[in-house]
């Protein structure tokens, strides 16, 4: 279907942008499109105004700086999965950020615009949670950072104000000697996910020290499931990821027409066994 | 009804520059095939799924359905009409694909033969058939017969030449 009449704006600064934001009442920003326009091809949204915030200058950059990992909004996901400083820092954005689409639709799809749509199989969302990152929106009239946790509100909901725009995300710098692991599983290779599991260790005089794990369609949003209280201190064995896997047993996931909450429920403790699994052995690698 | 205007769009298409004035709902495939009468690209899902679409925008594949024409004034775009030679001889991809029976119902051909030459020009050697599979993992043939599709990007590659 095509999609219904808009209003095109492409503004080339982030002031003309946020201005526009504030004037226009209907309006959608459009990064790489390859959420939103779908979404205005079957009708499912129908805004009177697009701001194309693909000329806008100033938001496609990547710094590396001891460790931490500023991306701008407006990065190609392909460019953030196959920028080898990054994957030097954060591997999970390069492992995860490859299960987002396709290489042809991550040529196109933003980082930023990823987080802000806020799809619940959002790799990049389960990533910034794990990683605990923060958000950099910004308005006409103030800028703010939130962290992810408080971010994401639900499927397609986000803290983000109509007015405001997310202009970086910033990944502080992993603890030396962690190590990271993710799994997806899907109805077809490279589909949305129907469940997924990153997850972090790190090792510190041979035992876990630190530990984090976030499921995605689990629940409506990233969830975190502290697996600290359960693993620091101790070796990351079967036993001690068993000890993780009984505590998801009251997981509730969403049931929807691709799957049931129980399927999902399965596929989060396999998921989970598998990242705990890899996050471990790397984890083991860095301290090596 | 729509009080929208019409807006210019100045692009280079196979190395021709073209200016046209249109719609900003109009899809990128949509400007290709109706403005510039360019019906190489074809269209199929229309919302991103299928990448039969898939062109080239400054080297790189895209989906043309998923991008507004009006998106792209002063870019550098190549569809499937780029692969022959001006008198309609094959080139190397294109007569691989007919060896090799890759074509079959020739719908999603479009779009698999623009994603092999990007695979190819970064990989002349061919890789290897996972390589492959993955790189075309984002066109979807409804014949479903891959394994032609794979091993006419094999034999392009084999003969010296991707695209």
């Amino acid at each position: 279907m095509k999609p219904a009449p808009f209003t095109y704006h492409a503004p080339t600064t982030i002031e003309q942008a946020l201005g526009l934001l504030a004037s226009e009442p209907d309006a959608r920003v459009l990064a790489g499109g390859q959420s939103l326009v779908p979404r205005m091809r079957l009708r499912v949204e129908k805004p009177a105004t697009i701001i194309d915030i693909n000329r806008v200058v100033g938001l496609d950059g990547i710094s590396v700086d001891a460790g931490a990992v500023t991306v701008g909004a407006l990065v190609r996901q392909q460019t953030l999965v196959t920028h080898d400083g990054v994957a030097a820092v954060h591997p999970l954005l390069r492992e995860a950020g490859s299960y987002a689409g396709f290489h042809t639709t991550r040529h196109r799809g933003t980082v930023g615009g990823s987080i802000a749509f806020a799809a619940p199989w959002a790799e990049l969302a389960a990533t910034t949670t794990l990683l605990g990152a923060t958000i950099t929106v910004r308005s006409t009239k103030a800028q703010r950072t939130l962290a992810a946790k408080d971010f994401f509100l639900g499927p397609n909901q986000t803290a983000l104000a109509a007015d405001e725009l997310v202009t970086e995300v910033q990944f502080p710098p992993a603890p030396a000697g962690t190590g990271f692991g993710f799994h997806e599983a899907s109805p077809r290779y490279r589909d949305y996910a129907t469940a997924a599991a990153a997850a972090s260790i790190t090792i510190a005089d041979g035992v876990c020290s630190s530990a984090a794990l976030v499921l995605l369609r689990a629940a409506p949003t990233p969830l975190s499931i502290d697996v600290a209280s359960m693993l620091v201190g101790r070796v990351v064995d079967d036993a001690a990821i068993e000890d993780v896997v009984q505590s998801l047993a009251g997981l509730d996931p969403p049931t929807d027409i691709e799957a049931s909450g129980a399927h999902r429920r399965r596929l989060a403790v396999t998921l989970t066994r598998r990242a705990l699994a890899d996050a471990w052995v790397n984890a083991q690698e860095a301290v090596a | 009804m729509s009080t929208i205007e019409n807006q210019l769009v100045t692009v280079t298409v196979n190395g021709r520059t073209y200016e046209r004035a249109v719609e900003p709902r109009k899809a990128l495939s949509d400007f290709l095939r109706e403005d510039l009468e360019l019906t190489g690209t074809h269209v199929a899902c229309e919302h991103g799924f299928c990448g039969v679409c898939n062109i080239l925008l400054d080297g790189q594949t895209v989906r043309s359905c998923l991008l507004f024409a009006v998106q792209v004034d002063g870019a550098s775009i190549e569809t499937v009409e780029s692969l022959a030679a001006p008198d309609g001889t094959l080139n190397a991809l294109q007569q691989a694909f007919n060896d090799n029976a890759g074509l079959q119902c020739g719908y999603c051909t479009p779009g698999m033969l623009m994603t092999a030459k990007e695979y190819l020009d970064a990989n002349p050697d061919g890789g290897t058939d996972d390589q492959i599979r993955e790189a075309i993992s984002g066109v979807l043939c409804r014949c479903t017969g891959y394994q032609q599709i794979v091993e006419s990007i094999r034999a392009a590659a084999s003969a010296g030449k991707g695209a």
